[in-house]
């Protein structure tokens, strides 16, 4: 090389270090697009909107699935023993009072929900994401004869959870079913998307 | 902390002892000896790396969200440019990136043109380079089918049929590609495949050959000395420099100043004026309709001339067939070039004189042809096209004659050029029963008087002798590179003039009225929405857009939008559809309305503001009016009631060339056309002045509606070329820190 004057290392590191600065800035600012466009969009934040449901029409003992944000959920109108089984099962679930499970603060956390006639749920296992069956039948067979009082079984790898959504003591699932945020608009349309305070 | 650097230092050697990453770094950066000669012409082969990148991320980062099937693609682009967050800049980067890769490649190749890079032992640098042109050309078309609008869809119909053109087999070929009946879905999916898989790995693959093979020989430059001669005792080349640091910092200025001009067009005039993004291209393929005028985009405009240039035929081969093959034998004999070129020096700039004109010629033959390629064909264009092809043909072929002073039989030289004198001749006489543009006639002689005494010029060429070393100042200066640029423009602009005019009005059979879009203007837009709602929502829908978006971009409050403006059962994030169907529409209009969310940005803003003001009473028609913009259109004047209903009466006629026709002795307007003037037959709501109002208000909106993203482009993009500029003086100062003492 034919540079024969003195290196100004101090100056050559300075302008270095400020255009690297600079650049990073830059590579940082041409990531924004990148990053952002993976947030959901306006058509999936439509299609998550909150749902409307008419819930009078369900059956007692019955179950309704519908969709919200693409998840199901859960609807069940619940009898009266059906609700007395929970306070007998105290024992047997994990987390009866819900205390390390996903829900919003104004659902009962033993019966879980608002109005405990109608447990709103999601009908997603909190294990790996499987859809849980509901099986109501007491005593049913395979699913442990006279213990079982109703609730939800995941085929997947087996949890069980009782008709609150409260998982069982030793299966793999970890935590209680979740609870969407909703809101009863009239005694029988719910509103599932949105949290009570929100609508006053 | 010690500890750490130590371990780090364990890990490097464990990995350079498995993986040559220090030798790779050495080979290819740091011990790779560039000529330190290099000028502004050097900068284009970094850049196209750039642009490659930059294709290669913004194209995975579109895959995401982009369907390729006929029913889906053009919607999922608009969904892209629409609802995706920052979807738009995405599509942008990735289409004005396509244009740019074209733009910054043809430079690079030009340079290796001006330089010899080509020439031994270059000759597979250039051939690598070659099938990377070959691949983006493919590339290129694939993509632009892809987002499935208009030109999309019938440029693709007019190249594939190009196969057609092929004896016997042709149809059969045409058919396998398409694998339809026409372009279709299923085509598409197949060029998706192509474009997002098989051609980006092929591209990549010859990249590495491209640089592989240039790192092995070295670097050309403009002298066209070669660096390896002069050695210092280390074995380092005398003249040479090492890429790292040197041309890494020097590079980032020209990257600097490119992403520049590439930010501005992205945020600013991401169509480009039509040439990056044709407005036919706004609006969804149909093929039932073919658009008025189909031409590709620009950067395959030079070889699209060539084809439509081809008008005459030989014995049993078509015209179309002869396009075909002087298309691909355009491309073709850019790969013998290292073969055809017989000089001993390699840099035009020691040449001669016989080498610049050529270049010259070559250059601007090449760019009238892009030009004339965008462009309607005339007879004038026909036979510009035609001699700037030979031209074309002839800067090759006649290559080893004007490259070498002597050589080969004498005779034979004559010969070659004297084939390519007396085409250029054949061009320039007058033809009967049309008259051609003396000018461009006259440039086809004298080009013909040129080849006929070339090999005599060519004896009397003085080329100077290359100097031994490289030289820092060798090259033409400021002033003559510009008086050399002012030529080559007066070479292109003035036989580009002469086959100009062209005569027809914007807007149908008018001019357009001036419109000028206000994004700003919230008011202005809240009454456009109203009166698309209300006057247009009941034929056309605009379902690329959502309600929220509008009402969010305009101001009005969801509650308002609700109750005034969506229609019921629709949600307020739904899109702007509406309830007539696609079937009643064709029943009531003859064709199913269209949808007007990119009307705007298909035809433009004055077309459709003119449009709407030239509506008038027609008795021959069954709806009642017609319109001078669009001549017997099936859509009933939706405004009526605003308007009331104009009808015809005497006024000045329309010239061709824009004016009004005078009568020659009074320069009294000639109020001979029938319908040259309006009167109102009914009255409308609304005073004529209110009426031009609304309907400047309903455009402004069709406006945003077609792009909602135009303020925020703005905004946005004053940033980032403001963080540009502040780059730029940083990498500036450093390149100039490390260059200061390099000579
Ligand atoms: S997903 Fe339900 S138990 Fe595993």
């Amino acid at each position: 090389m034919s540079n024969d004057g003195v290196v100004n290392q101090k100056r050559r590191r300075f302008l270095t270090g400020m255009t690297c600065a600079v650049g990073a800035v830059g590579v940082g600012g041409a990531a924004i697009p990148f990053v952002g466009s993976w947030f959901p969009s306006a058509r999936a934040k439509t299609a998550g909107a909150p749902v409307k449901i008419d819930i009078g029409k369900i059956e007692p003992g019955a179950m309704m699935i519908e969709e919200w944000r693409g998840q199901p959920v859960y609807i069940v109108r619940r009898p009266a023993q059906a609700l007395e089984s929970l306070e007998n099962l105290r024992d047997t679930v994990k987390d009866p009072e819900s205390e390390d499970s996903d829900q919003p603060e104004y659902v009962d956390p033993v019966t879980r929900a608002i109005k405990a006639e109608f447990l709103i749920m999601l009908g997603l296992c909190t294990h790996l994401g499987c859809a849980p069956k509901y099986r109501p039948e007491v005593g049913a067979a395979d699913l442990g004869g006279e213990a079982w009082l109703g609730g939800f079984f995941c085929p997947c790898h087996g949890s069980k959870f009782d008709l609150a959504g409260r998982v069982y003591k030793d299966v793999p699932a970890p935590t209680n079913l979740k609870i969407p945020p909703h809101n009863y608009e009239s005694d029988t349309v719910v509103v599932i998307g949105i949290d009570p305070e929100a609508t006053s | 902390m010690k500890l750490i650097v130590a371990w780090l230092g364990a890990l490097w050697g464990w990995i350079d002892a498995r993986l040559p990453v220090q030798r790779a770094w050495d080979t290819h950066m740091a011990k790779y000896y560039a000529p330190k000669n290099f000028n502004f012409w050097y900068f284009f082969g970094v850049l196209s790396l750039l642009v490659l990148v930059n294709q290669f991320v913004t194209g995975i980062w579109l895959t995401m969200n982009y369907e390729p099937s006929a029913e889906r693609a053009f919607a999922s682009v608009e969904y892209i440019m629409r609802d995706v967050d920052f979807g738009w800049i995405l599509r942008y980067m990735h289409s004005t990136g396509a244009s740019a890769f074209f733009l910054v490649v043809y430079l690079h190749m030009f340079r290796g043109l001006l330089y010899g890079s080509y020439k031994a032992p270059r000759e597979l640098v250039w051939l690598f380079g070659m099938a990377i042109f070959l691949a983006l050309m493919a590339e290129g078309f694939f993509g632009y089918v892809l987002p499935w609008g208009q030109m999309s869809y019938w440029g693709a119909q007019v190249i594939i049929s190009l196969f057609g053109a092929i004896p016997v087999i042709g149809e059969g070929i045409v058919e396998w590609v398409r694998g339809d009946y026409l372009i279709s879905g299923i085509t598409l999916n197949r060029f998706f495949a192509l474009h997002v898989v098989a051609v980006p790995i092929v591209l990549l693959g010859l990249v590495v050959l491209h640089l592989l093979a240039l790192h092995e020989v070295g670097s050309n430059n403009p002298d066209g000395v070669e660096i390896k001669k002069d050695k210092d005792e280390n074995g380092i080349p005398l003249d040479g420099i090492p890429f790292h640091p040197y041309y890494t910092v020097h590079d980032l200025v020209p990257v600097a100043v490119f992403l520049f001009v590439f930010c501005f067009i992205i945020f600013f005039m991401p169509e480009m004026g039509g040439y990056f993004i044709e407005y036919a291209n706004f609006e969804e393929a149909n093929r039932l309709k073919t658009p008025e005028h189909i031409a590709p985009v620009w950067y395959f405009t030079p070889f699209y001339s060539m084809l439509r240039a081809v008008t005459f035929e030989i014995g049993p081969l078509t015209a179309k067939f002869m396009g075909f093959l002087a298309m691909a034998a355009a491309i073709a004999i850019l790969f013998v070039l290292p073969w055809l070129d017989k000089s001993k020096e390699k840099s035009f700039r020691y040449k001669g004189r016989i080498t610049g004109i050529m270049l010259l010629l070559f250059a601007a033959s090449f760019v009238i042809l892009g030009v004339l390629g965008v462009k309607a064909p005339t007879d004038d264009r026909t036979l510009l096209a035609q001699i700037t092809m030979v031209m074309y043909f002839a800067f090759f072929i006649t290559m080893p004659v004007w490259s070498v002073k002597k050589g080969g039989v004498s005779i034979l030289r004559y010969l070659l050029t004297g084939i390519f004198a007396i085409g250029f001749f054949g061009l320039g006489m007058p033809k009967e029963g049309v008259e051609l543009s003396i000018v461009v006639r006259i440039c086809s002689i004298v080009l013909g008087l040129f080849f006929l005494v070339l090999p005599w010029l060519v004896e009397r060429n003085i080329s100077k002798p290359e100097p031994d070393r490289i030289t820092m100042d060798g090259g033409m200066g400021f002033w003559r590179s510009l008086s050399v640029l002012f030529i080559v423009l007066a070479l292109i602009i003035l036989p580009l003039k002469a086959a100009g005019s062209e005569a027809n009005h914007d807007c149908g059979a008018i001019s357009c009225d001036a419109f000028e879009a206000d994004a700003t203007d919230q008011e202005s837009l809240q009454n456009g929405a109203k009166i698309f709602v209300n006057y247009c929502m009941g034929c056309h829908a605009a379902a690329y857009s959502r309600w929220e978006r509008v009402a969010d971009d305009l101001d009005i409050p969801h509650g308002m939008m609700m109750d005034n403006l969506v229609f019921s059962g629709q949600k307020i994030g739904g899109l702007m559809e509406i309830s007539m169907s696609e079937r009643s529409g064709k029943d009531w209009f003859g064709a199913p309305p269209p949808d007007l969310t990119l009307v705007t940005r298909a035809r433009s803003g004055k077309w459709v503001y003119t449009y709407l003001r030239n509506f008038y009473a027609d008795e021959s028609r069954p709806i009642g009016v017609n319109n001078k913009v669009f001549k017997d259109v099936g859509m009933p004047h939706a405004l009526l009631d605003l308007q009331g209903l104009p009808g015809c009466t005497d006024g000045p006629t329309l010239a061709t060339n824009g004016g009004i026709k005078v009568d020659p002795l009074t320069s009294e307007p000639l109020n001979d056309d029938p319908c040259g003037n309006y009167e109102l037959l009914t009255k409308g709501e609304l005073s004529p002045v209110e009426y031009d109002e609304a309907v400047y208000d309903l455009v402004n909106f069709l406006s945003y509606l077609a792009n909602p993203v135009v303020e925020e482009s703005r905004q946005t993009g004053v940033y980032v070329l403001l963080f540009l500029a502040f780059l730029l003086i940083w990498v500036v100062l450093l390149n100039r820190e490390y260059w200061k003492d390099i000579h």
